[in-house]
Formats: C-alpha cells, sequence, structure tokens
C-alpha cells in the first residue's frame, strides 16, 4: 500500500499559515500592524492640464499638495474622464511636473554678456524692464524693418499660441515664420494623408480606430504608436487584445514592432516600392470596397494622358468631372464638390464604373478612369520587383496585401514624422490610398477624423450653403481652405505693408528665375533664411536681409539640420538681435542675445479654450495652473504684445488681427483688461484673453461661462459631442463631402494637379501613386561597403525630439538605465564583428555623401536590419546648463545634411549612408 | 478576504518605462541614484534573425511566502491580511538581509544621505527615516480604492491589478485560467505578481 | 519565460563576512575554553583570554554591522530580547540575542577570575568595578552555579556559530547558500579555527608547560573538524556541479578561482592539516610549524566566509 502522504493544497496552506501568522500577529507590538494610522500629509488637491511634451496633448490631472502653507505639485496622472487618452500618461507626461522643479530652468530674463560671442552662453540676469529696454535699444538703434524679422516657432507655441503668433506677424509686418513641427515632421509627413483625405487642420493628424481593428499595418512608425503617443498607444493596445493581427514594416525592431504578429524588417528608404506593390496587388486582385470606391471617391473620374504621358481628368466644359457609367459606354458629369456620385451634375441616379470599357473615348481621345490609369502607372511596381529593392520576399508582400485587403476592418497607420526621404510624402500618399481602398475612413475600425475637423468641416459647409464667410479663420476653417490660407498669407507680399512675402518665397522665386532646383511650398520653412542673413538673397532687385531673430519654444540647434548651419546663422554677423522665450536653457539658447524666460504648463491658465487634440470626441479643454510660478516668468500673449509695441507700435492692431483671425474679441479683451484683479496682474493679457477665451467656449457648449468653468474644473474637459454621433451626423466621405478639393477620396490629387500646374515636374508632384527611387547612395546600385550603412533613427519612449526634456532627472535617470539601448547606436553583430566592433566601443561615423561626421558607442544587436544603423535621435545635448543631459548619446543632426525634397522643404534625414570606424581604444573618447 | 495581485500582459507592454516614472512620483523614490521600485527590463531573445523583443516589468511580487519577511529581525518587513507586503520604515534598521533573502531582487537602499537628497528633491518627502525600501503594491491608493500608480497609467494597459479572491475580478480569472504565470515559483516564494507570456507569436 | 540573468550580490560584502568570521570564531573560542574550564581543568588564563577574545571579537563584529545599518536607533528592535517572541523566525533576531546573552554570559563566567587577577583589578575604570560590591556578590552567585553559567554561555555561543550557518542558509535564492550544509559548515569551520586560534594563544601568550595536554588534545580536535570541514566541502563540490544553475554558477566561481583553490583549500585547510597531521602523530621540534598552521586556519576561515558571499549566485528571470 502507498503510503498517505497529506495533501496540501494553496488554500489549505494559506489558512494554516495565515493562523499562524495570526498567532505571531498577537505578539507583535501595537503599530506593527496598522501600519501610520494618523499620517499628516497636508490637503491635497486638483487641477486639470494638458501634457506639454508632445502634441498628442494628452488631458492631465494635476495633484498638488498643501503643507504649511506651501503648495506644490506632487503628482501627474491621466485625466480619468478623458476620452482622448483614457486616463494614462507615458513616462514624459509622468515626469512632467520635474519640468517645473528642474534646479537648471531659467528663472529670470537674462542678457549676454558685453563682449561675449553668441554661444558662449556667457548670461546675466535682468529684469523684465532691462531686458525689454535693452531690445528696444537694439531694435530703434539699428533700425530693424518688420521684414528684417524672423520668428522661430516650436510646436508648444504652434498649438497652443498661433492664435497669437499669427496675429503678431500680420501686426507687426513681419512675413517670416519658421515652425520646426512643420518644415521638420508634419508638412511632409502629412502632406500625402491630407491629400487624399483633405484633413489640414492644426492637428491633421489622424486617430485610427484601432479598438475595433482586426488587421494593423505600421510602416516606419513608433514614436506616433508604442512610443510613445498616449492616445494612440491605449487604443492599439484595446486592439490587440482584441485580438487584431499586427504587422510592422520597420528596419529595426522598434517598441511598436516588438508587439506586432510579425516583424518586417524592411531595407531603409524602400518602403513606397512595398506599398506600390500592394497597392498594384490590391487592385488587380481588386480587393477593395468597391461600392465606396465607386461613390466617395474619384477613383471612377475619367483621365486622359497628354502627349508626354501626363495623366489629366477629363473635365466637361463646366470643369465638372465625368465618368462612365457601370457596364454601359455612356460618359456622366459629375458635381465638382460633393461626397457622393450616386447623383450625376443634373441629379439623375448615377453608377459610376471603376473600369472603363476597352476602347472607349472622349473627344476622340482614348480615356480611362482614375483607377485604370493608376494601375498603368505602377504595371512595373509588382511584388517581385518591390522583393529586389525591399528585401522582402515577394511571396510576403502579396500575403501581406491580401490580408489587408480581406480582413476588414483593416487600418495602415497615416504615419507621423516626415523626413526621412524625398518621397515620404508620396509614400504617406499611397498608404492614405490604401486605407482609403478598404473604405475604411470615418468608419469604426477604420482612419477617423478627429472631433474637431468633423466640427470645422459641417461648419465650413454649413456657411457655404448659406452663402455666409465661416467666421475667423483660424478658428474654423479646415482641409483645403486652411490649407489655401496659411499658403497666402505669408507666399504673398500684397498681405503686407511693405509688399513682400516671406523670404522664403523671395528665395523659390529667385531660384526659380535662376533655374536651379526650388522648393515649391516652403510653408513655415526655413529654405532662404541662412541666405537672407549672408546677404545674398535678393528680392525685385533690393537685398532682403534678416537682421533679428525671435525663437519660442524652440531648438533649432538640435532640432534642425544640420546643427552647423545653425551655429553659423546665428553667430553670424549680419544677424543684429537673437531672442529666445523658453522654460530651460537649451542648445539654441545658449546662441541668443537675451532670454525670456516662459512660465513652465503646470505654472499657466493658457488664454485660450482648445479642442481635444486628435479625440475623436468633440471636446473642449484648457489649462489651469496648478502653482504660482515659482519664477519671474512671462507668458507668450503679453510678451508678443511688448515686443509689437516695440518693434512697430501697432499694438492695437495686434488685437484686431486676433479679433480678425480667432474670433477673441478685442472689445471684450479691454472690457476684462479693465478689471482690477486682471490690470493688477503680471500677464494682463493672458488673463484677460482666457476670460474671453471662456465667454466664447461657453457659448458654443451652450453654457454660462461659470458653468463651462466649473465643468472644466470638475473634468478638465468638456465633451461636447461623442464619435458616434458625430459619425452617425457627419462621417466623411459618407455623409459630408470631405475637406478636399473634390470633396471626396482622392486618389487622382487635385492638391498636387494645382501645383504641377504651378511648374512641379518632379515625380514628387504627379497627380496619382507613382515610384520615386530614394538615393541613399550615389554610386547606384553596387553593394555596400565592408563599413556601410544605411542610417535609420527614431525616438526614444523617454524623450521628446530632442528636447530639454532629456535634462528632466526622472527621465535622465530612466536613460541612464538604458544607456546602451537608448543612447547607443545600433548595429547588427554580424557586421560589428567583421570590423572588430564590441559592444560599447566608441567609433566615428562619417556621411558618405556629406562628409559630416559624428561619434558615439556601439550597440550590438539583433534588432537592427544587416545594412542599417539606428540611434535614437533624442540625444546629443551641448549645453552645459543642461546638467543632466549635457554630452549623453549622439546627435543625429551633426550627421543629417541640409538636402530638401522639392514639395515642402522636408528634410532628407535619412537619404544617405554612413562609414563607420572603431575609434583607437588609447583615449577613445568618443 | 482580500488578496491583491498584479497581472502582467508582456503582448501590450511597450517598454515604454511610464510605470518606472509614475511610481517614482508617486513614491518619491531617489531617482538620483537610478533606483526604482519597478524596473521594466529589456531583453533580446531567439536565434539568428528571428530576434525578439521583450519588455519585462518587474517589481516586489508580494510573495505569500515571502522570505524577505522571515528573515527581517525587527518586523520591519510586514504582511497585510490582504496580501501586501510592507516595509515600516521607522522600525526598519537596514541590515539589507531582506534583500538577500529575495529572489526577485525587489529592494533597494534609502540611506541618510538619500533622505537628505529626497528632501531637496521632492520638497515635502513623507518619509523620515532611512530604511530598505521596495514596491507597496502602492498600499496607501489600493486602501482609497485607487489602482497602483503604475497600473493606472499603464499605457499598454499590460498591468492590470486585482483580488485573486474574487472570482469576478478579471485579474483572478487570468490567474485560475493558468495564462499568467509567476516567475520562479518554484522557489516556493509564492508570488502573487503574475505574467502572461508573449511568447505565442503568429504569422 | 526563461531570459534568466545570473548575477553575484555586492549587498552583503566583505564586511558580513568579517561579521561572520568574527562571530563564529569569538563564539566558539569563548565556548571552547569555558568547556574546557568546566570538565578538563580550571584555567583562569584561558578563561579569561577566551572570554575577554570572543567578548570582544563579538563586539568588533557586531560593530562591523552596525556601522553598515541603514538607520542605527532602529536597532533597538533586535535588541529588545522580546524580538525572539515576535520574528521567532529571523535568524538575525536569535543571532543577536546569542551574541548578546553570550557577552554577558561569558563575562560573568569569567569575572570570578578576572577578580583575582591583579592586572585587572589595576585597570581604571574596570578595576573599579570589579572590585566593588555587587561584583563580589555576583561573584559569589556565579561561583555558585558555575556550571549553569558556564553552559548558558557556552549554547549561547554554539548558537552564535550555527547562527552564522542559519543566517547564509535563509537566502533561498542561492543554492550554494539554501541548504542544510551550510549551518554545518560555519558551525566546524568556526570552532576549527577557534581552535587554531587557542593553539595560536597555547604557543604565544599562554606558554604554561603543563598545558601541553591541551595543547596536544587542540591539535587533534582541530584535525578532526578540518577533516570534516574538507568533508563537507567536498560534498558542496558534488551538490553545486548539478541541479540547480546558480549551484553551478557558484561552482564555477568557486572552483575555478585560485583564491578558493589554493588560497582557502590549499593554504586554508590542507596545509595546515599536514603540519598539525605531523604535529598530531610525530610531533614538531619547533612551535613555528603550529603557529603557522593555526594562522593559516584563521587565514583560510575568514576567506571561506569572503568566497562564500562572493560566490552565492542569484538566478534573476530577466
Ligand atoms: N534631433 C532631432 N530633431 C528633431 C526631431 C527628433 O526627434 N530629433 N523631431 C522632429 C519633429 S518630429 C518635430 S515635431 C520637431 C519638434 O521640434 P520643437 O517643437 O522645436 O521641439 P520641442 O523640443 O518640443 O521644443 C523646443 C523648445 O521648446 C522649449 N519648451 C518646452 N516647453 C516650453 C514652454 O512651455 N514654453 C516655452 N516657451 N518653451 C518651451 C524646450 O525647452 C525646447 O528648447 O523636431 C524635429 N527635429
Ligand atoms: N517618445 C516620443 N514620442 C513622440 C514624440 C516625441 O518627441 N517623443 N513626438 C511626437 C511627434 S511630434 C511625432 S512627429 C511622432 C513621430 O512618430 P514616428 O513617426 O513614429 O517617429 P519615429 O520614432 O521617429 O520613427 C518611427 C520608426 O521609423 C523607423 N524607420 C526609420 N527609417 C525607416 C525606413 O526607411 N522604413 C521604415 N519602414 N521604417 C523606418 C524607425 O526605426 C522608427 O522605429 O511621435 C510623437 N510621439
Ligand atoms: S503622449 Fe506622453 S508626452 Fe505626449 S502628450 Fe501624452 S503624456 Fe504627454
Ligand atoms: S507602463 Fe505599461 S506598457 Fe509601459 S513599460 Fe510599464 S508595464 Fe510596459
Ligand atoms: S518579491 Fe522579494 S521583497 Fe517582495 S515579497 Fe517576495 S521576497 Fe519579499
Ligand atoms: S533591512 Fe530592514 S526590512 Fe530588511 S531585514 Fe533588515 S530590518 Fe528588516
Ligand atoms: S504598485 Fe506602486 S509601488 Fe509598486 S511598482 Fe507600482 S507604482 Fe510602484
Ligand atoms: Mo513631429
Amino acid at each position: 500500500m502507498a503510503w498517505e502522504f497529506p495533501t496540501l493544497s494553496r488554500r489549505t496552506f494559506l489558512k494554516a499559515a495565515g493562523g499562524g501568522a495570526a498567532g505571531l500577529a498577537l505578539l507583535k507590538p501595537a503599530g506593527l500592524l496598522g501600519g501610520g494610522a494618523g499620517e499628516d500629509e497636508g490637503s491635497e488637491a486638483y487641477t486639470y492640464s494638458i501634457c506639454n511634451f508632445c502634441s498628442s496633448l494628452c488631458n492631465i490631472r494635476v495633484t498638488t499638495r498643501t503643507r504649511n502653507g506651501a503648495k506644490r505639485i506632487v503628482k501627474l496622472d491621466g485625466n480619468p474622464n478623458s476620452t482622448l487618452n483614457r486616463g494614462k500618461l507615458c513616462a514624459r507626461g509622468q515626469a512632467g511636473l520635474r519640468q517645473t522643479y528642474d534646479t537648471d530652468r531659467l528663472k529670470t530674463p537674462l542678457i549676454r554678456v558685453e563682449g561675449s560671442k553668441r554661444g558662449e552662453n556667457k548670461f546675466r540676469s535682468a529684469t523684465w524692464e532691462e531686458a525689454y529696454a535693452y531690445i528696444e535699444k537694439k531694435q530703434k538703434g539699428g533700425n530693424i524693418q518688420p521684414w528684417e524679422w524672423t520668428m522661430i516657432g516650436g510646436w508648444t507655441s504652434c498649438v497652443f499660441y498661433m492664435s497669437w503668433a499669427v496675429p503678431f506677424a500680420l501686426a507687426n509686418g513681419i512675413p517670416n515664420l519658421i515652425a520646426s513641427p512643420m518644415q521638420a515632421c508634419v508638412t511632409n509627413g502629412h502632406l500625402g494623408t491630407d491629400a487624399v483625405t483633405g484633413t489640414f487642420n492644426v492637428h491633421d493628424e489622424i486617430l485610427p480606430d484601432f479598438d475595433n481593428a482586426k488587421y494593423i499595418l505600421f510602416i516606419a512608425n513608433n514614436a506616433s504608436i508604442g512610443a510613445v503617443s498616449t492616445c494612440r498607444m491605449v487604443r492599439f493596445a484595446a486592439g490587440r487584445k482584441n485580438g487584431a493581427k499586427v504587422v510592422a514594416i520597420d528596419p529595426r525592431q522598434s517598441e511598436t514592432a516588438s508587439k506586432a504578429d510579425e516583424w518586417i524588417s524592411i531595407r531603409p528608404g524602400t518602403d513606397l516600392d512595398f506599398l506600390l506593390a500592394m497597392l498594384k496587388t490590391m487592385l488587380e486582385e481588386r480587393l477593395y470596397d468597391a461600392d465606396f470606391l465607386r461613390q466617395h471617391s474619384n477613383m471612377p473620374f475619367l483621365v486622359q494622358a497628354d502627349a508626354d504621358g501626363q495623366w489629366h481628368l477629363a473635365l466637361d466644359a463646366k470643369g465638372q468631372p465625368q465618368v462612365v457609367l457601370e457596364r454601359s459606354s455612356e460618359i456622366r458629369s459629375l458635381p465638382a464638390y460633393t461626397h457622393d456620385n450616386g447623383l450625376d451634375a443634373n441629379g439623375r441616379p448615377c453608377q459610376p464604373a471603376l473600369h472603363a470599357p476597352a476602347g472607349l473615348t472622349l473627344n476622340g481621345r482614348p480615356v480611362v478612369t482614375v483607377l485604370q490609369a493608376q494601375l498603368e502607372e505602377i504595371r512595373a511596381c509588382t511584388p517581385e520587383w518591390a522583393e529586389n529593392s525591399t528585401g522582402i520576399a515577394a511571396a510576403t508582400i502579396r500575403r501581406i496585401a491580401r490580408e489587408f485587403g480581406t480582413a476588414r476592418p483593416a487600418i495602415v497607420d497615416p504615419g507621423w514624422h516626415g523626413g526621412r526621404y524625398g518621397n515620404i510624402i508620396m509614400m504617406r500618399r499611397v498608404q492614405a490610398m490604401i486605407q482609403a481602398l478598404t473604405g475604411g475612413i470615418d468608419k469604426a475600425g477604420g482612419w477617423i477624423l478627429s472631433g474637431e475637423v468633423h466640427k470645422k468641416q459641417a461648419h465650413v459647409l454649413k456657411s457655404k450653403a448659406a452663402g455666409v464667410e465661416a467666421g475667423p479663420p483660424l478658428a474654423t476653417t479646415v482641409g483645403m481652405p486652411f490649407a489655401n490660407l496659411v499658403i497666402s498669407v505669408f507666399s504673398q507680399g500684397k498681405n503686407f505693408p511693405h509688399g513682400k512675402p516671406g523670404w522664403a518665397w523671395a528665395f523659390s522665386e529667385q531660384e526659380k528665375k535662376a533655374g536651379r532646383p526650388y522648393v515649391m511650398l516652403p510653408v513655415l520653412a526655413d529654405p532662404g533664411f541662412k541666405e537672407s542673413v549672408e546677404g545674398s538673397l535678393n528680392y525685385h532687385g533690393e537685398p532682403y536681409r534678416t537682421r533679428a531673430v525671435l525663437l519660442n519654444a524652440a531648438n533649432p540647434v538640435r532640432h534642425y539640420f544640420p546643427d552647423s548651419r545653425w551655429k553659423e546663422i546665428l553667430t553670424h554677423k549680419n544677424l543684429e538681435l537673437v531672442i529666445a522665450i523658453d522654460v530651460l536653457p537649451s542648445d539654441t539658447t545658449a546662441y541668443a542675445d537675451v532670454i525670456l524666460p516662459n512660465s513652465t504648463y503646470l505654472e499657466r491658465s493658457e488664454p485660450n479654450v482648445y479642442a481635444n487634440g486628435v479625440n475623436h470626441d468633440l471636446g473642449l479643454t484648457t489649462r489651469y495652473a496648478a502653482i504660482d510660478p515659482l519664477y519671474d516668468t512671462r507668458e507668450v500673449p503679453d510678451i508678443l504684445f511688448k515686443m509689437t509695441e516695440i518693434i512697430s507700435g501697432n499694438g492695437e492692431g495686434f488685437l484686431a488681427h486676433i479679433d480678425q483671425l480667432t474670433g477673441l474679441g478685442a472689445a471684450s479683451l479691454k472690457k476684462h483688461l479693465a478689471e482690477p484683479a486682471i490690470a493688477r496682474s503680471k500677464n494682463p493679457l493672458a488673463a484677460a484673453y482666457r476670460e474671453v477665451a471662456f465667454e466664447l467656449a461657453a457659448e458654443e457648449a451652450g453654457m454660462t461661462k461659470a458653468q463651462f468653468d466649473a465643468v472644466l474644473r470638475e473634468k478638465g474637459v468638456c465633451i461636447l459631442e461623442s464619435k458616434e454621433r458625430l459619425l452617425e451626423r457627419g462621417a466623411m466621405p459618407w455623409k459630408l463631402p470631405m475637406a478636399t478639393g473634390s470633396g471626396r477620396v482622392e486618389f487622382y490629387s487635385g492638391l498636387f494637379d494645382g501645383l504641377r500646374k504651378m511648374g512641379g515636374t518632379a515625380p514628387q508632384f504627379h497627380v496619382l501613386a507613382t515610384h520615386i527611387p530614394t538615393q541613399c547612395r550615389s554610386v547606384g546600385s553596387a553593394s555596400l561597403a565592408d563599413d556601410e550603412f544605411y542610417f535609420t533613427y527614431g525616438k526614444a519612449p523617454t524623450v521628446s525630439y530632442a528636447s530639454t526634456n532629456s535634462n528632466n532627472p526622472v527621465l535622465a535617470a530612466i536613460n541612464r538605465f538604458k544607456q546602451d539601448i537608448y543612447t547607443r547606436i545600433w548595429i547588427h553583430p554580424a557586421r560589428a564583428a567583421f570590423l572588430g566592433i564590441a559592444e560599447g566601443d566608441p567609433i566615428r561615423l562619417t556621411n558618405a555623401k556629406s562628409g559630416q561626421t559624428a561619434t558615439g558607442h556601439a550597440h550590438l544587436t539583433r534588432m537592427i536590419h544587416r545594412e542599417a544603423l539606428f540611434l535614437y535621435s533624442s540625444f546629443g545635448a551641448e549645453n552645459p546648463l543642461l546638467t543632466r543631459s549635457v554630452g549623453l548619446g549622439t546627435a543625429t543632426n551633426k550627421l543629417i545634411p541640409y538636402d530638401l525634397e522639392p514639395v515642402t522643404a522636408g528634410f532628407r534625414t535619412q537619404e544617405f549612408t554612413v562609414r563607420i570606424k572603431k575609434i583607437a581604444e588609447k583615449g577613445g573618447e568618443a | 478576504m482580500t488578496r491583491y495581485a498584479m497581472v502582467i500582459d508582456l503582448n501590450t507592454c511597450v517598454g515604454c518605462n511610464a510605470c518606472m516614472a509614475a511610481c517614482a512620483m508617486e513614491n518619491q523614490t531617489p531617482v538620483w541614484k537610478n533606483k526604482w521600485r519597478t524596473y521594466v527590463h529589456e531583453k533580446e531573445i531567439g536565434t539568428a534573425e528571428e530576434v525578439r523583443r521583450r519588455f519585462l516589468p518587474r517589481l516586489c511580487n508580494h510573495c505569500d511566502n515571502p522570505p524577505c519577511l522571515t528573515v527581517c529581525p525587527t518586523g520591519a518587513t510586514y504582511q497585510r491580511d490582504d496580501g501586501i507586503v510592507l516595509v515600516d520604515p521607522e522600525r526598519c534598521m537596514g541590515c539589507r538581509a531582506c534583500a538577500m533573502a529575495c529572489p526577485y531582487d525587489a529592494r533597494y537602499e534609502v540611506t541618510y544621505g538619500d533622505i537628505k537628497t529626497g528632501r531637496e528633491f521632492y520638497g515635502d518627502l513623507k518619509r523620515e527615516s532611512p530604511s530598505m525600501d521596495k514596491c507597496s503594491f502602492c498600499a496607501h491608493r489600493v486602501d482609497k480604492g485607487q489602482k497602483p500608480a503604475c497600473v493606472e497609467t499603464c499605457v499598454g494597459s499590460a498591468r492590470m491589478f486585482g483580488d485573486l479572491d474574487n472570482p469576478a475580478d478579471p485579474v483572478a480569472r487570468l490567474v485560475a485560467s493558468g495564462v499568467a504565470q509567476p516567475l520562479m515559483p518554484y522557489l516556493g516564494t509564492r508570488p502573487n505578481v503574475y505574467y502572461i507570456d508573449d511568447m505565442k507569436r503568429k504569422g | 519565460m526563461d531570459t534568466m540573468t545570473y548575477t553575484t550580490q555586492n549587498i552583503w560584502t566583505w564586511w558580513i563576512a568579517v561579521y561572520l568570521f568574527f562571530g563564529g570564531l569569538g563564539a566558539a573560542t569563548l565556548t571552547i575554553t569555558f568547556l574546557t574550564d568546566m570538565y578538563c581543568r580550571p584555567h583562569r588564563k584561558l578563561v579569561l583570554w577566551g572570554a575577554i577574545s570572543g567578548v570582544v571579537l563579538l563586539a568588533a563584529s557586531s560593530a562591523v554591522l552596525f556601522g553598515h545599518l541603514l538607520h542605527h536607533t532602529a536597532v533597538i528592535y533586535v535588541l529588545n530580547p522580546l524580538v525572539l517572541f515576535y520574528k521567532p523566525d529571523a535568524w538575525i533576531a536569535w543571532g543577536t540575542q546569542f551574541i548578546l546573552w553570550m557577552m554577558v554570559w561569558g563575562t560573568l563566567y569569567a569575572l570570578p577570575y578576572m577578580r583575582e587577577t591583579p592586572a585587572f583589578l589595576r585597570l581604571p575604570l574596570v578595576g573599579k568595578l570589579i572590585g566593588s560590591r555587587l561584583a563580589g556578590w555576583l561573584v559569589g552567585c556565579c561561583m555558585k552555579h558555575r556550571r549553569v553559567v558556564g553552559w548558558l554561555a557556552a549554547v549561547n555561543g554554539i548558537g552564535t556559530a550555527v547562527y552564522t550557518g542559519l543566517l547564509i542558509q535563509s537566502f533561498p535564492a542561492v543554492a550554494l547558500w539554501h541548504n542544510p550544509g551550510v549551518p554545518l559548515l560555519f558551525t566546524v569551520s568556526a570552532f576549527s579555527t577557534a581552535f587554531a586560534y587557542l593553539l595560536l594563544l597555547l604557543h604565544t601568550f599562554i606558554t604554561d608547560e603543563n598545558d601541553q595536554d591541551l595543547r596536544h588534545r587542540y591539535e587533534r580536535f582541530d584535525l578532526v573538524l578540518i577533516a570534516t570541514e574538507l568533508v563537507i566541502l567536498f560534498s558542496f563540490f558534488s551538490y553545486t556541479l548539478s541541479g540547480s544553475e546558480s549551484g553551478y554558477r557558484s561552482a564555477q566561481l568557486l572552483w575555478g578561482d585560485l583564491g578558493w583553490l589554493v588560497g582557502f583549500i590549499g593554504f586554508g585547510l590542507l596545509v595546515p592539516f599536514l603540519l598539525e597531521l605531523k604535529g598530531a602523530i610525530r610531533g614538531w621540534s619547533s612551535r613555528l610549524p603550529t603557529v603557522a598552521a593555526a594562522l593559516l586556519v584563521l587565514m583560510g576561515g575568514y576567506l571561506l566566509r569572503h568566497y562564500f558571499m562572493y560566490a552565492g549566485v542569484y538566478a534573476y528571470p530577466w
């Protein structure tokens, strides 16, 4: 007989152990068990705000603790009432309060010490009065003209203060604006998407409905999803938990790719090839929502090729598009602007065909549909062709095209950061087309346009129908009209009393005339800036100079390409005045004459009420200051007002322009300015505008100002309309026209048609999807040399851009904890072994095209494509006043040349290869 | 009875480190010396090009049978009825035996110097004395009906917190289903942090 | 989830090795001298040396530990004897109490001898204390219950020696430590080093010819203990070679290390074993070899603890 062992289940054991413990507990001295009963923690309170570390714009809840009369911010959390970020924050958001308490902060205005040079970082503290007096002296003394000023803004100033920055420029007659989130990021990052969907807006990033998707494809995405844009990541995580299949295409295994079912390591710069092969497969195998394309896109529009093989819409005499009816040869005209092709221009029911019958002609010339023309255009782009360049098996490409085309709802993420290659706009365009093929626009499980876009578009359409002006454009317009407005304001001299357009436009004109390559739409971009500083730019025969620069929340020495160019510009003798508004010393503030300290976001009650970012729901939100400013800092509207008085004395004009462009009324403003509490405050303008903004927002929300304030104080965000309601009423293009030129999803691009007419000849201006090769190597197709690699980069989860928050003590500590992965240069061990490079070895990187060099340390990992290097682009800070991040990592912009794509001046940040070399062991400091 | 536990789904942990930052701010940990109550480790696993990037968040496991508690001579380490293992800094003399006993490397030191730095850094430091420190499952939040700070902010919703004694609790169900497994259970520590493996990659 | 990291610790380093070494040595020395005094023959000098060495070594080891505490005032919780009721599972609690009471009982056991020793009475403060009436009364009590006091001291001494091993054994993550061999090994080593220490004393400071029998006896005991230690170590060797990765890595660390192999096993055990063996069988003409053997054993005692702390391998699942 077997022995009978007593069996001990987990439960019974716990009970026994618990009993024992209870027995022992009797003997424990009191106090051990209860654990800190009467803690006196002071009192805690919540205020609500918006995160300031990336334009995901997460809603946050700020906890403050007041003890012994001192109030401190102790914790940030995602606002639990927010449907945008669903109560969550990323590491940067969580650590945000340490920006306010950063000991390295700018605490008073600073003036560069007499006799020192820009870049030497020698400053003396000053009062605001002294700082302004200094600026005034330079302005008056130098008689600096309005057009000789250039403003440079980062994303913070763009998103939160556009309503002041643009009126400031117009009131002072300053036609020159550079915005880092534009040229370095969204202009080219989103232009392709927007060309298809018409989503031009302050926040034109589209937030896909990952929650409900069955298939998710990421191409060159990471920080925009898992590393981290919180509002996207929370949705992606839900989608993945719901069982969506995830495929990530990235030369390295990014944080996002590590969460994919399938990571496809692509040869850098060949994504367009992959996408074209996918597009071709999906079109050929009819893996699309044919009804959607027929009804809501311009796929059925008829096009004809001209003598040069260029496609043009076959418009009727009234300029309306024409289609051929399904199963017939009857050609009909459609309304120029509508979302629905179901009724023709004469109101008759209409079933447009996606494929014109063979041999169809119009006006004696062959005519085909956009779909057919598109297929014709990419006839050569087979999966086998793409295999050759991308290094991905044709079978895989075909399989993914089929999976994507059949697993509905499917999402290909629109992508976010631009730059990288001259074909990025086309690449994002093709992505949008592929998405549209599935009908997944403004539909559950697909791309859903933001509440703000819905609101504005509905408003624009209503005004149009009523035949009235839409109202203050910065607050109400969206889509192509918005894009046109932004382009026209600074590109046309007639908008300014002095008749000069921005130097960027003058420069394009000059270069075009000279027959040199030029940028067609240098919107808020830097081409010509250097020339205007150096004195080589002329406009209508007169020199066009830049003599003064006002930077707000921008760090171009670290964020623009290359750093040397900016250092040259900022130290140039022709530049008489450089002013920087910032919260921390940056690599750029080191080159300023005057530094004006801004309050940090947690110390600010913003002057405006804002839309809830890219949220699907329509909401309003703003910031409430959690604490009073710790130091002698000021707010942007008041600084800009003071600067207006100095530059042009046109304070009234500033207010009037704000009124006109944003609807924040000057009359109401003055009423509030007279209120004693506001009049007494350090930043009366910001405070008074806040009152005006609350009045407007309350009206929109259908509440009193006090009610609206109460809702925001209690919840931090006021949701006006849910995503479901918005889609039900105005899903685009299902129910309302999109904000594209034609109201439909545009496969044949109206925007690029227009640019072609303006003289765009490069393949970038093609009206259809077409192949644009990347030119990483000048030597052509021979294989890489042993020490040669494609260059890739991406954002680290714990740093914004290459921003000053790398100095945040919490983030800096995490970066040190993961130093090998975050701050070193990723190299495949097989390649490294060949070059005798080991983990941590100091190496030198040389741009094989430009000769630029940078140094760093090697990180050996198989998570990177064998032919590529990767580094996180978040490091390389040089200002020693950033005590925790100076000297950490490699500065990306020491390697990246000044090389632009021709449409929007996007930087070709990866269109080159690098050679690497181990730095000799001895004194091998990198 | 209540028995708190955490489940971490490695399938949606993106290694963003938000939990580290959140925990540091919530619990005033000594970030200046790079010590955390929770760490997110990164590892490269798999052969050749089949490589996989794995993130593994770690913290105290609030073991049912915690060796750190057994060895603690002062009684500073104690376990509440709901299973949370805590350290009373007033009572802890800092012999570090608990750190030696813990198989999960969950503990670190807070020194007199850290108290001084902490007062400067956090302005209003909650702790008065040095001691060994570790994750508390945010007992102070849990007692108020809130989730731990790291769970609350986890952008991947990878961290879940719940009660094993409540059969309706999703955490209890995940644990009971066997899909969530603890680390090194063979040591007899009976850990209460469970992980959902991310190895079952399709495609 | 089998992505393991194997690593040694740097929490308890040399200072714990010192604590363990001094603790074991002091406790065993005291125990041996008292037992000798009770059952072999009364030996004032030996008891004084043993008690004082024991107390001083234990005080030193405790001071090293105390110095490394993070929070010194909280030590009160382990000094309070009630700790044995509320933390009976914590070996440090037992160890602290053993050490504490060993020092008390050890001093009491030695007190009568001190009172007879003029050198002590001449000491500034101590002399006064020893000479006091209270001390006189205490001496009376002690003499009345000599064996009881002696055993109380000895039991606490043995407890301390065993405790040093139990402490290390209570860390379950490390295979090298978490096994019943450790208390045994540490106890044997404690007594072996104590015998060596006493041999050293008997050849240097207590050079009474009458003690020749003690010298022989101690030498033999030491031989047996060293041999036992070698046997235990051999079983450790074979135990760590398989069974767990942690143990195997410890084995690699230890048996691949010259400090351990040559320093400890060779010079700390084998060489003194041979020296003492010859001494026991044939005798030495000079006392030098025995003194050398004793010194080597002492060195070995420290090395054992040092390497034991150093070679404990944790297996972390990340
Ligand atoms: N090396 C490198 N360059 C990049 C990128 C990258 O990842 N690496 N990313 C590119 C992309 S995608 C973008 S969108 C751009 C972003 O470029 P920016 O929008 O310019 O980036 P930020 O780092 O957010 O902001 C720059 C400056 O704003 C300051 N600042 C922060 N908060 C405040 C505030 O509240 N008030 C004021 N006045 N100033 C503040 C910071 O201290 C910093 O000096 O950079 C582009 N360039
Ligand atoms: N942590 C963090 N998150 C942020 C921001 C931040 O500053 N920090 N900023 C926000 C902003 S403004 C932006 S623009 C977005 C940017 O978000 P993303 O556009 O996702 O930005 P990145 O991280 O720069 O790059 C994404 C991935 O592209 C990969 N990649 C590089 N070259 C190629 C290539 O040739 N082909 C393919 N397929 N992949 C390639 C990189 O390896 C990287 O993993 O992030 C937002 N979120
Ligand atoms: S994603 Fe992170 S940094 Fe960006 S807004 Fe949200 S919390 Fe802030
Ligand atoms: S917050 Fe969540 S997703 Fe991010 S690293 Fe921590 S556990 Fe992973
Ligand atoms: S994980 Fe370590 S510290 Fe936490 S309860 Fe278990 S043994 Fe103790
Ligand atoms: S360090 Fe503190 S908590 Fe840890 S065992 Fe020692 S007294 Fe207990
Ligand atoms: S439960 Fe609380 S203490 Fe533990 S890791 Fe999470 S945030 Fe930190
Ligand atoms: Mo960006």
